[in-house]
This record gives C-alpha cells, sequence and structure tokens, in this order.
C-alpha cells in the first residue's frame, strides 16, 4: 500500500517561526539526532504539522509523544496538526493509547535498603532454624521408626552421589597428597627429616583435608544438584502438589537425601584419605623410601582417635552439604531464573558453613585434647 | 503488473513438509498464503504439529522440502545473517510467552529496539510503555513476569512481538489457559492490530469463539491425513466444507461451547 514511499528519508523543515514541517517515513529507524533541533527551543508554543509525512508506525508516533512530554517539562506547549488521512488511525491508536510517562518505582532510601537486608538474614536464619527443626524431628521419627524411611530412594541417592562425586574426589585428594609431600618433602630434605613428609601428609589428610576436599566436591556435585531438583520443583508447583496431597516435602524429598548423603560423605572420605596418601607415597618412592617405609611410619604416628576426628567431622559436613542444599531448593522463589539462584546461593552458603564448622571442629578439637 | 489489483503475501508456504529431522514427516505438502492484513488460523487437534509448523515458518526449524517465502525472501536461501535480516520483519509469541524472566515488562520489549535502533532511550521506553499500553497493560510496567498472571504474561509477550513494527506476527496459541473476557479482549486486541496496522497474523488456536469471531481464513490440520485437511472461512469450515475433520473438529468443539444444545 504506502511501500512505494515508505523509503523517503525523515527530516524536519523550519516553516515560520514556531513551526515546523515534518516529512519522511517516520519510524524506530530515523536517526535520534534529528530530534536534537529541539533541545534548545525557548518557552513558549511549537506546531508541529504532520499533513507531509509519508509513513508512521507506532514507533514513530511514540517518539511524537515522548517529544511532546519532554518539551512540556520544559514549559514550551507542542502541538501536532493532524497527518494524513490514511496515517490518521495509527496516529489516533497511539495518541488514545499511551498515558502519561510510567516512572520506576523509586529506589528505597539507604537505611531502609539497609534494614530490608538485615530483616532479609534475619529471616533467612529464622527459616533455616525452622527448616532443620522439621527435619530434626523427623530424623528423631527414623529413629524410632526406621522401616518408615524411603529406603529404596536413599540407596539409590547414596550410589548416585558416590559415582558422582567418586573419580573428582579421587583425582583431587590423589594431586593434593602429591603437592603437600613434594612441597613438604624439599623443604624437610635439607633437614634429613624427610621420613616425616608420611606423618605430615597422613594426619593434614586423615584429620583435614580428606573430609574437607569431600565436603567441598559433594557441595558441587550433589549440594548444588538437590537445590536445582528441588528448586525446579518449587517452581512447577511440584511441591505445592506434593503437599496437598498430604506428603510431607521435609519427609518425603529432603530426609531421603539428608540421609544418603550423611552416609556417603565417611565413605567417600576414606577413599579420598586413601587416595591422598597414595599422592604422597609415590612422591617418598621418588624419594627413594621403599613403600613400606611409608606406611610404618604412619602406623606409627596416627591412630584411631585421628581417623574418628576426620569421619566425624565427615559425617557432619555431609548432613549440613545435604540440609543446606535441599533448603536453598525449597526457598527457590518462582520463575525461571530463580532456580539459578537457589542453586548458587546454595553452594556459597554450603561453602562458608563448611569454613566456619571446620574451624570450630579445631578450636573444639584442640581444647578437648583429641 | 497492474499495481490496481495486487496483493501482498508477506507469507507463501508452498509443498512443505513439517517435521523433525530424525523422525518420520508430521506433515506433508502444506501450501496456503497469508494475505497483508490477514488474520490466518492454523487449526487441528492437540500434537498434530501446529507448533512444529510454526517452528518452520519461523526459521528455528529447517524445511526439509518445499519453501517459505517471507515479504518475498526465500527463508532458508541464504546465510544466518540474511536470515536474522527476515526475522526482523515478524514478531512471534511463544506458547508459554517466553518472556525473559530476569527483566521487568518495559525492558522485555524495549530489547529489539535498544539492539536494532538508535533512538533516545526516552523514546525507547515510550515506544515501549505505548505496546504495553495496547496490550491493556498500563501500570504493570515494572513488574517482572513471574509476578503476573498467564494471561497478562501472553499479553506482554505480544507487546514485545510488536515492538518492531512487525508486517506479521505469529502467535502460539494466544487464547489457551485465559477467561473468556480477557480471550475476547485479546481477539479486539488482534482485529484491531491488523485493521489499524496492516498487520498480518498466523495463529494457532482452539478457541472456537475465536475462530468464528477474528479469523479471516484457516487450514484445518490433520494428524491422519498428515496435511491440510480442509481451508477456507471459519463460517465455511464450520457450516458448509464436506470434510469430515472438519465437521468432527468444530462439532466438538461447539458442543463443548454449549453443552446446554446436547440433546
Ligand atoms: N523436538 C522434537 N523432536 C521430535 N519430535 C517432537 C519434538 N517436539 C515435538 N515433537 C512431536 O511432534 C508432534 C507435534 O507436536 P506439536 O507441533 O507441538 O503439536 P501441536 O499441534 O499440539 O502444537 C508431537 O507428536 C510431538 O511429540
Ligand atoms: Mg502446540
Amino acid at each position: 500500500m504506502i511501500e512505494s514511499q515508505n523509503h523517503s528519508p525523515f527530516r524536519i523543515e523550519p516553516a515560520e517561526p514556531g513551526r515546523f514541517v515534518l516529512k519522511g517515513s517516520l519510524n524506530a529507524h530515523v536517526p535520534s539526532k534529528v530530534w536534537d533541533v529541539f533541545s534548545k527551543f525557548p518557552r513558549g508554543q511549537v506546531r508541529l504539522d504532520l499533513a507531509s509525512i509519508s509513513s508512521l508506525d507506532l514507533n514513530g508516533a511514540a517518539q511524537l509523544l515522548w517529544l511532546r512530554e519532554r518539551l512540556r517539562r520544559r514549559g514550551v506547549a507542542a502541538e501536532f496538526t493532524d497527518p494524513p488521512g490514511n496515517l490518521i488511525p495509527i496516529w489516533r491508536l497511539a495518541v488514545d493509547t499511551l498515558g502519561p510517562p510510567a516512572d520506576p518505582p523509586p529506589r528505597p532510601h539507604f537505611f531502609e535498603r539497609m534494614g530490608r537486608i538485615h530483616s532479609e538474614v534475619w529471616a533467612d536464619f529464622l527459616s533455616m532454624a525452622a527448616f532443620l527443626g522439621e527435619l530434626l524431628s523427623h530424623l528423631l521419627g527414623f529413629l524410632v521408626r526406621p522401616w518408615r524411611l524411603r529406603w529404596a530412594d536413599t540407596f539409590f541417592l547414596i550410589e548416585q552421589a558416590v559415582i558422582d562425586a567418586l573419580p573428582v574426589t579421587a583425582l583431587v585428594a590423589f594431586l593434593v597428597g602429591l603437592i603437600l609431600a613434594f612441597q613438604s618433602a624439599m623443604f624437610m630434605r635439607l633437614f634429613g627429616v624427610d621420613i616425616f613428609v608420611a606423618d605430615l601428609v597422613g594426619l593434614a589428610l586423615i584429620r583435614e583435608l580428606g573430609t574437607l576436599l569431600t565436603a567441598i566436591v559433594l557441595t558441587g556435585r550433589s549440594g548444588s544438584a538437590f537445590s536445582a531438583e528441588l528448586g525446579a520443583m518449587k517452581a512447577n508447583q511440584e511441591i505445592d502438589a506434593f503437599v496437598t496431597m498430604g506428603l510431607s516435602p521435609s519427609r518425603d524429598l529432603v530426609l531421603p537425601r539428608v540421609m544418603a548423603l550423611t552416609m556417603a560423605t565417611p565413605f567417600l572420605t576414606i577413599l579420598a584419605n586413601f587416595a591422598g596418601l597414595l599422592g604422597g607415597n609415590v612422591v617418598m618412592v621418588t624419594l627413594g623410601h621403599p613403600i613400606i617405609v611409608f606406611w610404618e611410619e604412619l602406623s606409627g604416628h596416627i591412630d584411631l582417635s585421628d581417623v574418628m576426628t576426620g569421619l566425624f567431622k565427615a559425617f557432619v559436613f555431609g548432613f549440613t552439604v545435604a540440609t543446606i542444599g535441599c533448603q536453598r531448593g525449597l526457598a527457590a522463589g518462582n520463575g525461571p531464573t530463580a532456580v539459578g539462584q537457589a542453586t548458587t546461593h546454595g553452594v556459597v552458603t554450603n561453602i562458608i558453613v563448611l569454613a566456619v564448622l571446620d574451624s570450630l571442629f579445631a578450636i573444639l578439637f584442640y581444647v578437648a585434647n583429641w | 503488473m497492474d499495481l490496481e489489483t495486487k496483493i501482498h503475501y508477506p507469507l507463501v508456504v508452498t509443498g512443505l513438509e513439517v517435521g523433525y529431522p530424525d523422525a518420520p514427516p508430521l506433515l506433508t505438502n502444506v501450501s496456503f498464503s497469508v494475505a497483508e492484513g490477514e488474520i490466518f488460523g492454523l487449526l487441528g487437534p492437540s500434537g498434530c504439529g501446529k507448533s512444529t509448523l510454526l517452528r518452520h515458518l519461523v526459521g528455528l526449524e529447517p524445511a526439509k522440502t518445499g519453501k517459505i517465502e517471507l515479504f518475498g525472501q526465500n527463508l532458508w536461501a541464504h546465510d544466518g545473517a540474511y536470515l536474522d535480516r527476515i526475522r526482523r520483519k515478524f514478531g512471534v509469541m511463544y506458547q508459554g510467552g517466553a518472556l525473559f524472566g530476569d527483566l521487568n515488562l518495559i525492558d522485555n520489549v524495549s530489547l529489539p529496539l535498544i539492539e536494532f535502533t538508535d533512538l533516545p532511550q526516552g523514546a525507547i521506553k515510550a515506544a515501549a510503555q505505548l505496546k504495553l499500553a495496547l496490550v491493556g497493560l498500563t501500570g504493570f510496567e515494572y513488574y517482572l513476569p513471574a509476578s503476573l498472571s498467564g494471561g497478562m504474561q501472553k499479553r506482554a509477550a505480544i507487546a514485545r512481538a510488536l515492538a518492531l513494527e512487525p508486517g506479521l506476527l505469529f502467535l502460539d496459541e494466544p487464547s489457551a489457559g485465559l477467561d473468556p473476557v480477557t480471550s475476547s479482549e485479546l481477539d479486539n486486541l488482534i482485529m484491531t492490530l491488523a485493521r489499524n496496522l496492516s498487520l498480518s497474523f498466523v495463529i494457532v488456536t482452539h478457541e472456537l469463539h475465536s475462530i468464528m469471531a477474528t479469523l479471516d481464513r484457516a487450514i484445518l490440520l490433520d494428524k491422519g491425513k498428515k496435511g491440510i485437511a480442509a481451508m477456507g472461512t471459519p463460517h465455511f469450515l464450520a457450516h458448509e466444507s464436506d470434510s469430515p475433520e472438519a465437521a468432527i473438529f468444530f462439532r466438538r468443539e461447539e458442543s463443548l461451547l454449549a453443552p446446554g444444545k446436547n440433546k
């Protein structure tokens, strides 16, 4: 229809003072600086004559209405002469539809924002506490009636956690053992005490690193998966469906996951410890100590309490990683981005909590002299 | 050529085979054309391939055989940049709305304008606000999609599809899941846009009321026939077509609409 005239470039021609004639196609592709003519227009009145424009679309009309609003704020009253007849419907549609400019909601005041963050952190803490309470009551229920646990789910989850995490945990632990042994051996050799590398690597791994490493790998693999799974269920209203069926998300979804990870973590920790010791052993062998010497040295200086310390922490870490992962998932908001946010949030919370817990344990064990 | 009688066809489809690469075709030999300002319907039972046909038409799924011409340009004849240029001339509303979840409505609608024009920021805001007002979302400019109802999200998706002033709009089930009032508001909006902006529409729909009220012409697709079972005006399809599929489709929809009439 009006295609043939569509390509004439848009321009604004001044007529008599206070009147401008607009010509050409007015659409989203006009150069933005054409409107600069009006940026220094003095107060008063301006008439814009649209009768000679050749085409107009809604984006073009929106620019005219935006211009009028901008001029109005500077005390200039802009008036339009109607466009040609075939463009009047579009022009009328735009004029009748567009209201005054919508302003974004005001940014809250600094103190209000701080207050809000403060109350959010507090609410977060409270919901975590409530969640933990509910979970503990289900745990007690489990101790009373262990057969009520969803064992099939739990075993499947254990299997998944172990299989998923095993290669990464073993590799990282092996390399950490290797690096630790290598770095300390370089130094200890100077004093001829490189035999103690075995004890250093062994103690560090069994009491601290093996457990922490495993927990961090599990945070990345299982904890984040829990957040994402439960977050997606939340976003799809599957959790709501669960609740209205009379099922309990914390008993039927969270408890199996928490049990699974609590049981899988000590097991994975033992494997991680062996992998790490193997790494240390490789260094010792290359330094000329026979394999047997390494193990002899270890068994002389590491006792059951060291091993139990590590495993106890593994239980606690496994419980923590799963609980936080699940809680973050269930606390996810609506909408597709909420799942991603919940997952990130869960991983970050987990890493912080793991670091804090490990420090607390270090103090506790020191004081208790274990 | 006689310019007086020349009709523009923004969309011409010839002998198209609809389907996914590693699966048998869902529909074969699909041909139809959509005129300027026409509201064209794709009808058919669930699962017959309407959404898939739409994916071919908007260039998301390459067609195995057949030709799709949008605004006189062959969709698959050239490279990706060429395809992108054609894509800017039409708008799409996906079945679920597909708004960007982390942007508020006005930013969702502004995005194409920011990307493809160099309008001043205020003008872009005004244009986006106008599109939102057109679909009845005044006052919701700064809401996030997740905090709106399904019907509002669909209307916002239409506003976004309108951002670059397309000549053709594809809508996948715009009225599904909407209440009758909202649904007929949407119908009115579609007709207003078609009449005032000479905008063409290709609409996938089930809603009998919308079909009768808004569509100029439609094709009825069928799974068993693997193709077009009937084509024509809604009145023709509902009352005059001798296609058994049309009889079933319209009678069933009608009985759902007015259960009192079933004696
Ligand atoms: N990505 C895909 N790959 C293979 N088949 C698909 C895919 N998406 C959908 N289908 C199949 O194509 C058929 C048509 O689906 P669709 O076009 O969505 O139907 P509808 O007409 O309801 O919109 C269905 O049988 C569906 O299972
Ligand atoms: Mg569909």
